[in-house]
């Protein structure tokens, strides 16, 4: 996967004509496979963009701050597209402000040339909606993405406690997760609700699970699925097997759950209900 | 003075004995420095790590610290101290970077007037016995932060590793002491070590100055662009010692506490009233880099960075502080080409 | 400011059984939120009929089974709490309409979360009890509670398990430490 020319020349040309204020990319770093995000605001900074296998970040959630500079471009693989769905869905933002330069994503690999554990999951690769697509639909190998949380309900009461308390020992409640993620747009989170005290501040299992748990549960049913917290976890945790599990519920409780960015309308599982809903609470 | 590798296990076990040794290990998934020994589960030191992923500064000042307790027992209201003595340990095969950032940590807990009696108890206890590296990662940058991988003055005493030796230098007392108590296993010689250089250098060099003025530039805009603000570089940093005091309250018995706290996070600087001086993300992110490269080296004339290179690998975003250096040095030539 | 969450609800509060000391047996402590339409009234009934049931039930009135955020629940897990119940109108009589139908959701996929970190299924109970559902009422708390005697403090739950045989939640990525994986060699 390399776009970088044809990104380069589309972003530099939309600065250029006003299309769009800024574009948001990737640019390259000073190790060989190093990428970072980038806002590039002149057609000189469009042209060191930077799009190919290395760029493993989700840039959906990067629109919400440069929206003040006025119609925002955006580089959008199937994540980011999905991203804008949902940030458009939650209110965040308007379809207008954002103009795509849809990728057909054919995956991130590590430097090895690894695929990305997100992007092996990945269910949507091509955008799900763009303004313009640089070459043609990449294919959707559609893996299973189930397959951890399957390996999890095997185990028993007890294997299942050992490995998320494990889990939750080794956070570092650094809230990358939550940084990272494009539902979670909350203007105070319920992490930093200071005077309601939800969250101690003291670095334990039970803390770490209080915020891991809550966190997961929030954006349960708008989850779209991008795998971007668990890249983003500096210890490697394993978050998507949360929110792989709930969804996997949603799934098979209210009716096909394909991940809540397919589209900018609601309404979500968790925010709908029929009065026919399974019952087991009697 | 040197003693076989061979022989390490009997090292570390005959201090181990003596006192409590911790030493660089991957544990649950995670590298840190564990307990060694038997009953920890630990019972081999691994000297592959470049850097444990969890620094050692856990071991001086823990992620949560109790500091005192109070309540009401059968005797009426009490308050107590949480400060304890605690035994003498040993951190094995840290390496220079890690006893630099140690160094860092004293200038802020135990000088300018103010002493940090619990950092100043653990700091105490400790032996600190560095590792000479036998190589660089590429992400290594610890000579442009005036240290060297090769040696570690900080140290109570050195490693060196060579082929089949580690070859020791006490430095301090301390380190005396642990090499008498390591006399049966040392034997007379030197090992064959190749000084290593960091392959990544940036120049430091009136960074410092450059930055005191550059508090209103929009070089901050630019550099913050990536940035998540989630507190991942400052918990993995082995200099970044910001805490906040809380406390948990029960029944029986309430513990106030402090804990690490990050100036990524939006309540960090929040006040009483609503009022947050540090709203925005580039505000927050210059905070960082301007403790880390200014701040820091005005108030104690060396940075707080030590180059180690962990936040360069972990951060979700890939900010680069080497080249976030870079860019404060062209941001000055690029101003002065204006002119 | 974490004494405030604590200080409203004096019911959850620590009981493990170190801190309630050796000598005194252990009691089970169990928190149910009640719909103040229904299974308040129902327990109001409960008491008005003289039904006796056991008095380690600490009920706590919510407007509505649907202001039950499932952040609470947790929350009393962690202040020492053995077993929660969540308790509303029957579908279609929810005082407020609906609210019971988005509780019914939300606790279906929580309950099902909680369970899959490994909380034993009988500590978390949801359950519709309307205001005239006194016995209903009653054989709820009956059934919790004994139940909860059987399974011990919720510290038993924590799994008694050798380190080999612990599943580890970061296997998938751990190669990355051993072999120069990610960015950095070796780290």
């Amino acid at each position: 996967m390399d776009f970088t020319e044809q990104v380069r020349k589309r972003a530099s040309q939309l600065i250029e004509e006003g299309t769009v204020a800024c574009v948001i990319g990737w640019s390259a770093g000073r190790l060989k496979y190093q990428r970072t995000p980038t806002c590039a605001d002149t057609p000189e900074q469009a042209s060191n963009l930077v799009c190919d296998q290395h760029c493993e970040h989700a840039l959906g959630k990067y629109v919400l701050e440069q929206k003040d500079k006025g119609r925002v471009g955006l580089v959008a693989r199937g994540c980011e597209s999905r991203a804008i769905n949902r940030l458009i869905a939650d209110r965040q933002i308007n379809r207008e402000d954002v103009y795509l330069i849809g990728i057909p994503c054919t995956g991130c690999t590590t430097r090895d040339g690894v695929e990305l554990k997100r992007c092996h999951e990945c269910q949507f690769r091509n955008p799900v909606i763009y303004d313009e697509l640089l070459g043609e639909p990449a294919p959707e190998p559609k893996n299973d993405r189930f397959a951890d949380v399957r390996k999890l309900e095997a185990m028993s009461r007890e294997e299942r406690r050992a490995f998320f308390d494990l889990m939750y020992e080794t956070c570092i409640r650094c809230h990358a997760c939550r940084q990272a993620c494009p539902c979670c747009t909350c203007k105070v989170c319920f992490a930093e609700q200071e005077r309601e005290g939800w969250q101690g501040k003291q670095f334990d299992v039970e803390q770490a699970r209080y915020y891991g748990v809550t966190r997961s549960f929030h954006v349960a049913d708008r989850c779209i699925e991008c795998g971007e917290c668990e890249r983003v976890c500096p210890m490697g945790l394993p978050l998507m097997t949360l929110m792989h599990k709930q969804i996997k519920d949603i799934d098979e409780l209210f009716g096909p759950y394909e991940g809540g960015g397919l589209s900018d309308e609601g309404p979500d599982a968790l925010r709908t209900f029929k009065t026919d809903d399974i019952e087991e609470f009697m | 003075m040197l003693f076989k590798k061979s022989r390490l296990a009997e090292v570390l076990d005959a201090t181990a004995q003596a006192m409590d040794v911790y030493v660089p290990a991957i544990v649950e998934g995670t590298s840190c420095f564990a307990p060694y020994g038997e009953d920890a589960g630990v019972t081999e030191p691994n000297f592959e790590l470049q850097n444990t992923k969890i620094p050692p500064k856990g071991l001086l000042f823990p992620s949560t610290e109790k500091l005192y307790t109070w309540g009401k027992g059968p005797e009426g209201a009490f308050i107590e101290s949480a400060l304890d003595k605690p035994a003498p340990f040993v951190a094995f095969g840290v390496r220079p970077c890690d006893v630099a950032a140690i160094e860092r940590m004293d200038q802020v807990f135990l000088t300018k007037g103010y002493i940090d009696e619990f950092y100043q108890a653990k700091r105490e206890a400790l032996t600190c016995v560095a590792l000479a590296c036998n190589r660089a990662s590429d992400a290594c940058f610890c000579t442009s932060m005036g240290q060297s991988p090769n040696e570690a003055p900080e140290a109570d005493l050195l490693l060196v590793e060579g082929e089949d030796a580690f070859e020791i230098h006490p430095q301090t007392e301390k380190g005396q002491a642990l090499a008498d108590l390591w006399k049966p296993f040392l034997e007379e010689g030197s090992v064959d070590h190749k000084p290593v250089e960091c392959s990544t250098q940036v120049n430091m060099e009136g960074v410092a100055q450059k930055l005191h003025g550059m508090f209103d530039s929009p070089l901050w805009d630019e550099v913050s662009t990536a940035c998540l603000t989630c507190g991942s570089c400052t918990f993995i940093c082995p200099t970044c010692h910001c805490f906040d005091l809380s406390q948990a309250r029960k029944k029986e018995e309430n513990a106030r506490f402090r804990c690490w706290d990050s100036c990524m996070f939006k309540d960090y600087t929040l006040m009483a009233g609503n009022h947050n001086p540090r709203e925005q993300k580039r505000n927050r992110v210059r905070q960082r880099f301007m403790h880390k490269l200014c701040f820091f080296e005005e108030r104690y004339g060396e940075p707080l960075c030590v180059g180690c290179g962990r936040c360069l690998v972990d951060c979700p975003a890939t900010m680069d502080i080497t080249a976030i250096i870079d860019k404060v040095n062209a941001w000055e030539e690029k101003e002065a080409s204006h002119v | 400011m974490n004494q405030i969450t604590e200080n409203t609800t004096p019911a959850v509060a620590d009981a493990s059984p170190a801190s309630n000391g050796a000598a005194k047996e252990w009691q089970p402590k169990i928190l149910a939120f009640c719909c103040n339409w229904c299974t308040y009234a129902g327990a109001d009934l409960a008491g008005l009929n003289r039904m006796e049931y056991p008095a380690d039930i600490r009920l706590l009135r919510v407007p509505c089974s649907g202001r039950v955020n499932p952040q609470y629940v947790l929350k009393a897990y962690q202040n020492g709490v053995d077993g929660v119940l969540v308790c509303g109108c029957h579908p279609g009589d929810c005082h407020y309409a609906t609210g019971n139908y988005y509780a019914k959701r939300r606790m279906l996929v929580y309950k099902r979360l909680l369970e899959y970190l490994g909380l034993e299924p009988d500590r978390f109970i949801v359950r519709w009890i309307s205001g005239s559902e006194a016995g209903k009422f009653r054989d709820t708390v009956i059934e919790a509670t004994e139940r909860i005697r059987e399974l011990g403090p919720l510290s038993n739950d924590l799994p008694h398990l050798a380190p080999e045989d612990i599943p580890h939640p970061i296997s998938a990525k751990f190669e990355w430490l051993a072999t120069p994986k990610n960015a950095r060699e070796g780290l």
